[in-house]
């Protein structure tokens, strides 16, 4: 076991640093130039021009920014921001944020999923099946973009249920629309994963050698069917997890919801390469950590899947 | 012969699945008893009705899309498909119990087997956990698994296929049962694997005076290991017999060219005989009896009524109107 999770976290560092180098080399190839665009109209001196590119090594070549940046990154000396806020302060204040949105829309996520999925897989072909069949079908086909959109003119706009966006009035009041919209489109995945996978289960052969043992429904159901039907959905909710911070740049945008999505935007558009590092190592680590919890958890659940 | 206290009792059973195309009739008016002590073999090839029958009367039929239309199936004189699923559960499972063909996918892959044994002593006999598990080590000792305490422990994936089919055995016979139904439980088993199961199961149901069903379509288990013998042709019941006169003295042409097609030392260098033609889809069963096209002594008759199951000597049975006594078989 232990091994394990350590072979798994050394084959996370040559991954490690191609996605960085790749993400840095690409805010390297964006056109334009970032303090020039921070001053806007005005003219700026050549020496604070200067003298600003050095402290952030502009004035370097690409390897050598590189290289400076993820020495910042190891050493937790993340420096500030071209428009000077200290970026240590704004991860304490932002990654709360984000934490809470993920996982509210999470919660929102699994508790529709697993329960309509259940329940439509044993009672295929009902009322209930055909209509989350349907709505799924709708759901998978909406975009995000429009959802969002849409939810914030309805039910914060005209019906004013739910603050349109920021943060004003807190956990978990601003926080419950945008959770919810990610987690009513995001529920209809899981759902019928969980659907299919039960219904997949319900045939196999050791549910009927369940059955010859004259074991009661429930039994069958808790200890037999469900136990086998959860593994795939497993892995669906472990990478959907990891998903979520990608998710998170367009929601906390639209929402405007001070999180890292938000600030990887701002950093994006900013030409920011320190920061887009920094945010993208962060989402990279929670990517392997989430990962390496899911194959544990997948091998607790299943044997034959049992790392030595 | 056995003359044991008939334990399981099926008469004039029938069941029918609803396809989109209509209902199509699986097992059509099926009757065989079993007595303790007695190991009465289902013999048919794959699609007779010999698994149906047996999944229908012990409940573990999927039904819908499957339907039982008529015939009873009576336990020491209670009749299970008439009764509740309640009162079904407490006899299918603990005096009835079933092994089937591919114990890979008969044993729940995530849970170990000295679970899978364990719960039929929590659920029939309310034992605790510790005893129930004490149990079913027990139990997988006395099918011969070596290490049995240990092994308890394992899952299925991490056993052989025999051992495999030995944990089923463990977990069918761990509440000392009256009948086993064994649905083709060699069939997966290399052929030395095989005999050690029927040697096993032969020797349990000796210690115990168990009943035993054994559905196959090999007739070199037949004769290995059954009393009698039941053979099954498109859902009917063509001829009833011990297994010794059945041999001997094939009366259904059904069950001659199933005898005749078996690979001896005598056909050494001969092509092996075959009946000819296919089984019938059970959407297109011939009117008549099922077997007449392939059947080289049919007549234009045998295309009228189904052949009843006449007695055509003393304990046995077959639906022919060609051969309606033993004597006719020998004439012709």
């Amino acid at each position: 076991m232990i091994r394990f999770v350590l072979r798994r976290l050394l084959a996370a560092i040559p991954i490690g640093v191609i996605v960085t180098l790749g993400v840095f080399a690409l805010v390297f190839a964006m056109p334009g130039d970032p303090l020039r665009e921070l001053a806007g109209d005005k003219p700026i001196p050549a020496a604070v021009l200067a003298a600003k590119r050095a402290q952030f090594h502009l004035d370097e070549p690409f390897l050598v920014q590189y290289l400076l940046s993820m020495k910042d990154i190891l050493t937790g000396n993340f420096g500030t921001t071209f428009a000077g806020a200290d970026i240590a302060d704004q991860l304490r204040l932002r990654i709360p944020v984000t934490l809470k949105l993920t996982l509210l829309a999470n919660a929102v996520q699994w508790t529709l999923g697993l329960i309509f999925g259940i329940y439509a897989g044993f009672k295929r072909n009902g009322l209930i099946d055909r209509s989350l069949l349907l709505v799924t079908l709708v759901l998978l086909a909406v975009p995000g973009l429009v959802a969002y959109f849409a939810a914030q003119f309805v039910f914060g706009v005209q019906l004013k249920w739910f603050p349109v966006s920021g943060v004003l009035e807190g956990f978990p009041n601003s926080y419950l629309l945008p959770a919810l919209v990610i987690g009513v489109l995001g529920f209809a995945g899981l759902a019928r994963l969980m659907r299919t996978s039960i219904v997949e289960t319900v045939n196999a052969d050791f549910v009927k050698t369940a059955r010859a043992k004259g074991l009661g429904e429930q039994r069958v159901l808790w200890r037999h069917i469900l136990p086998n039907a959860l593994l795939p959905v497993v892995t669906f909710i472990g990478l959907d997890l990891a998903g979520m911070f990608g998710g998170a740049i367009i929601t906390e945008s639209i929402f405007n919801l001070p999180g890292l999505g938000q600030f990887m935007f701002q950093a994006i558009k900013l030409k920011e390469g320190g920061v887009v590092v920094l945010l993208s190592t962060l989402a990279f680590l929670s990517f392997i950590v989430i990962n390496l919890l899911v194959d544990l958890l997948y091998g607790i659940l299943d044997p034959r899947v049992r790392h030595v | 012969m056995t003359t044991g206290e008939v334990l399981l009792k099926v008469e004039n059973l029938s069941v029918e699945f609803d396809t989109p195309r209509g209902a199509v009739r699986a097992v059509d008016g099926v009757s065989w008893q079993v007595r303790a002590g007695e190991t009465l073999a289902i013999l048919g090839e794959s699609g007779s009705g010999k698994s149906v029958s047996t999944q229908a009367l012990t409940g573990i039929l999927e039904m819908p899309p499957g339907r039982i239309v008529s015939g009873t199936a009576e336990y020491r004189g209670a009749d299970l498909i008439a009764m509740t699923t309640k009162e079904r559960r407490r006899i299918v499972g603990d005096r009835i119990t079933m092994v089937f063909q591919d114990s890979l996918s008969a044993l729940n892959p995530v849970q170990s087997v000295g679970t899978q044994i364990a719960e039929c002593y929590r659920v029939h006999r309310g034992m605790s956990k510790r005893d129930a598990l004490k149990r079913a080590a027990e139990m997988l000792d006395q099918v011969r698994i070596p290490a049995a305490a240990k092994r308890a422990r394992d899952y299925p994936h991490e056993f052989s296929g025999g051992m495999r089919q030995r944990v089923m055995l463990a977990m069918a016979l761990a509440l000392d049962p009256d009948v086993l139904i064994a649905d083709e439980p060699t069939t997966a088993l290399d052929v030395t694997v095989q005999a050690q199961i029927l040697e096993l199961i032969a020797e349990l149901q000796a210690e115990r005076d168990m009943g035993v069903v054994l559905i196959t379509h090999d007739l070199g288990v037949v004769s290995d290991v059954a009393d009698n013998v039941v053979v099954m042709y498109a859902g009917h019941v063509v001829e009833r017999a011990s297994t010794a006169a059945a041999l001997d003295r094939p009366v259904h042409p059904y069950t001659e060219g199933l005898l005749g097609s078996m690979p001896s030392a005598d056909l050494k260098g001969q092509e092996l005989p075959t009946i000819p033609g296919t089984p019938p889809s059970l959407r297109a069963i011939p009117s008549g009896c099922a077997f007449r096209p392939r059947c080289p002594i049919a007549i234009g008759d045998c295309a009228h009524d189904v052949p009843p199951l006449l007695t055509v000597a003393p304990g046995r049975d077959a639906a022919c109107i060609r051969r309606t006594t033993l004597l006719e078989r020998e004439a012709g």
